[in-house]
């Protein structure tokens, strides 16, 4: 089955997603319970697959066009409603930020009904990373920030929005050597240096775990077996023949107030070289579009991250 | 409450006096100069018949409306309640409210900005109010001309009124109060060619914020108080256009900022207690304005230090590089923290009185203060940072350091790191205590003055007129 980016965007969209998310079709390729069978098929490095952007991003901002969300920390759950669907407690721990309902019996159709962390409200949307330990003790996030914007020298007037429920996945939870930077990366508040493995951070400006999405889309399936097909990144500003949708390059971040000395840190998902990050779009779609419409296709800085302690 | 409001009434009649000392004109429309000369740019405000659009009586929402404008067309609304956020694409067009304090615009505390104002010029925002907001009252990004005109800002997010990567501003006769970041901000422009005057800000984080904006931006005859910090520009790397140079700061009133249950900004918290505080700002000028009661500085020159660095400092032969050109500078990310100093900058003519650390100070973090090149000269005070501050720092000749002790009663800005760490914390912006929402003076002739687009060219200020203003209370 394959899903046109039309349906994606209409009042369809919400039967299809659920199916995406939550049923157990066996006939159903897009299902995301038989993608965890599928494992083996997998290649080595399914990060590998999807490629990787030219350079790391980072930088200050207000060059290019973009929009930003901050989401406080909502819930710690060992869910993945990706890659374990209906199955509560089968994951390592992750952290969640924004839909505060999100957990391994999402659906498209509940998350849109679930309330949100993001300081903008109609962020529905469902973000989340493993958890990050400190000693064995879990450390609770400060917040989230999700900038999204064109990718690397992407013609923003191309991009469009993610479908509705689209769920994609960036970095490698099996990692055990560094990923690139360019796609997962620690750094310091909102400096632009990235790190492989987190740095000593001073006090103030938190660690942080960032995490680059593909910015290509195939145009056709919201997920697929192992979560990684129908995603690409974009290089010299062109997506690949393949994967020809220009989507926003959501690049994730996980701020925590930890500071200092990073021996004994560790993530849920294996060592500090495990950093990924998932997302399922559950966007008040019609606000996405508007975005993407007003800030990406014009260039214009929407927002920036701001200094807000909290509330 | 009731003999706030009345302060507040009477504050907002000396402000207009104010304005009519440095002005002839009273009405917004005929205020900017240029605004009768470039017809090419609104041919709409020679032609009083240009399309006016009412809401609700036209159309149901304001957005409708906006996406109905033509260039030149006046927006007229009706007073009410309005639950939009309303984005504005359209160039060269007028949103008015009928009246200032009855057209609400209410963010209920889910919409983000009651105007967002994005990539389009010459728009103009008139007489009326913006609430409960997530991020900002009011907000220009990306825009070439813009301004906005008889506005009240409260309870928002992020910013009152608020312009981004914007040139050409003219923010006036505009209140706002009760942001977490700054009641007002021009940010990122070089150069900006903006004004903000005639304007109230008060229990934000801080009153007025720019980072990395400057040149021919003027802060004149306006009111900064009861904000954890008032007016306070700074430099940093983690957005662009550094540094932050040439601001204009003069005649206002700067009183109380040592506001201790307003929500605030981490950066609040660091530069509470400040009048006016240029934090690694270079080449501004402080002049004319009455700076009392605070637990810092009237008027203080500090460094501003960025951990966490995005690009390196420019040297001082690349001051005065446009922001444009800025733009497509690779950045350069330095392995350590920067340390932005204030430099160059003139304070004169000042009236400072009960500002408790120091009236005038300048402070560095290691660099000696006679390479800053700050002066202070003709000011009226008490006590300064270091002691004996205009002997040492005169302005019209190099500073020199046998000039005097340059170290006895240095500022130690360093321990305002861990002040901040004990500052009262920041209150939940939702629910802080604010003074009652006043009632504002409006825009004249609000139903019939025709529209005048915003701008490019702000209004020319006329800065020597300008004396230092008089308490109001």
């Amino acid at each position: 089955m394959t899903t046109p980016i039309r349906r994606a965007t209409s009042a369809l969209l919400v039967g299809s997603v659920f199916v995406v998310l939550a049923t157990a079709c066996a006939a159903d390729p897009t299902n995301v319970r038989e993608a965890e069978h599928d494992r083996s098929s997998m290649p080595v490095d399914p990060a590998a697959v999807m490629g990787a952007p030219d350079r790391p991003i980072a930088g200050p901002q207000g060059a290019v066009g973009q929009f930003v969300v901050e989401c406080p920390y909502s819930h710690a759950l060992p869910d993945d409603p990706i890659v374990y669907p209906g199955e509560p407690g089968a994951s390592h721990m992750h952290v969640f930020f924004g839909n505060t309902g999100a957990d391994a019996n999402s659906t498209l159709q509940s998350l849109l009904l679930d309330g949100t962390t993001c300081e903008q409200a109609l962020d529905t949307a469902s973000y989340w990373a493993p958890a990050l330990y400190h000693d064995d003790v879990m450390l609770i996030p400060e917040k989230s920030v999700a900038y999204y914007r064109a990718g690397l020298d992407v013609d923003p007037t191309k991009v469009v929005a993610f479908p509705a429920g689209m769920a994609m996945i960036a970095g490698e939870p099996m990692a055990v050597e560094p990923q690139p930077t360019s796609v997962v990366a620690w750094s310091c508040g909102n400096g632009a240096m990235r790190w492989e493995t987190p740095p000593s951070c001073p006090s103030g400006r938190g660690l942080r775990l960032d995490v680059t999405f593909p910015d290509c889309w195939d145009g056709e399936h919201l997920d697929v077996p192992g979560h990684r097909e129908h995603m690409r990144y974009s290089s010299t500003g062109e997506c690949p023949s393949t994967h020809p949708v220009h989507v926003p390059q959501l690049i994730f971040s996980v701020a925590y107030s930890f500071s200092g000395d990073p021996t004994g840190l560790k993530l849920a998902s294996g060592g500090v070289l495990s950093g990924h990050a998932d997302f399922v779009n559950s966007w008040d779609q019609d606000k996405l579009e508007d975005e993407v419409t007003f800030c990406l296709h014009r260039d214009v800085v929407c927002g920036v991250t701001s200094g807000r302690v909290s509330g | 409450m009731k003999l706030f409001r009345a302060l507040i009434g009477v504050s907002v009649l000396s402000v207009s006096m104010i304005a009519c000392g440095s002005g002839d004109e009273t009405n917004t429309s005929t205020e900017a100069p240029t605004s009768e000369a470039p017809s090419s740019e609104a041919p709409s405000t020679e032609a009083p018949t240009a399309g006016v659009l009412n809401v609700p009586a036209d159309y149901a929402t304001i957005q409708e409306a906006v996406d109905a404008a033509a260039e030149g067309d006046l927006i007229l609304i009706a007073p009410g309640t309005y639950n939009e956020a309303v984005q504005v694409t359209t160039n060269n067009i007028v949103i008015r409210g009928v009246d200032r304090n009855t057209v609400i615009m209410d963010g209920n505390f889910e919409l983000d900005n009651g105007f967002r104002v994005v990539g389009a010029s010459g728009v103009a925002i008139e007489n009326m109010t913006a609430m409960n907001y997530t991020k900002n009252g009011f907000f220009w990004t990306g825009s070439t001309g813009y301004r906005g005109s008889y506005l009240t800002a409260w309870r928002n997010g992020d910013y009152g009124i608020y312009a981004f990567d914007s040139v050409g501003g003219l923010l006036e006769n505009s209140y706002a109060a009760g942001s977490p970041d700054a009641g007002f901000y021009i940010g990122q422009c070089y150069p900006c060619d903006a004004v903000i005057r005639n304007v109230i800000a008060e229990h934000n984080g801080l009153g007025y914020s720019g980072t990395n904006s400057g040149g021919n931006l003027v802060i004149v005859n306006s009111v900064f108080r009861n904000n954890r910090a008032g007016i306070v520009p700074n430099s940093g790397s983690y957005e662009l256009c550094y540094p932050q140079r040439k601001t204009t700061i003069v005649g206002n009133l700067v009183y109380s900022n040592n506001q201790p249950d307003t929500p605030a900004i981490d950066v609040a918290l660091l530069a509470m207690g400040n009048g006016i505080l240029s934090a690694g700002g270079v080449q501004n000028i402080i002049e004319r304005n009455r700076v009392w009661n605070h637990n810092k500085t009237g008027i203080g020159l500090v460094p501003f230090l960025e951990e966490d660095a995005n690009d390196a400092i420019p040297s001082k032969d690349a001051w005065g590089t446009d922001c444009a050109t800025q733009k497509l500078q690779a950045p350069v990310v330095p392995d350590g923290p920067l340390l932005w100093d204030s430099q160059d900058t003139e304070v004169r003519g000042n009236v400072l009185e009960d500002n408790r650390r120091a009236d005038i100070a300048v402070g560095s973090a290691g660099t000696n203060l006679w390479e800053l090149g700050n002066c202070f000269e003709g000011n009226t005070f008490t006590t300064s940072a270091p002691l004996e501050l205009e002997t040492l720092a005169p302005c019209g000749s190099p500073l020199s350091e046998t000039a005097g002790d340059w170290l006895a009663g240095d500022l130690n800005v360093i321990t305002w790191l861990v002040d901040a760490e004990t500052a009262p914390p920041s209150v939940d912006w939702k629910t802080a205590n604010l003074p009652e929402m006043p009632q504002l003076e409006g825009m004249p002739d609000a139903a019939t003055a025709p529209a005048v687009p915003a701008s490019a060219t702000p209004p020319t200020i006329d800065l020597a007129a300008i004396t230092v203003p008089d308490k109001m209370d």
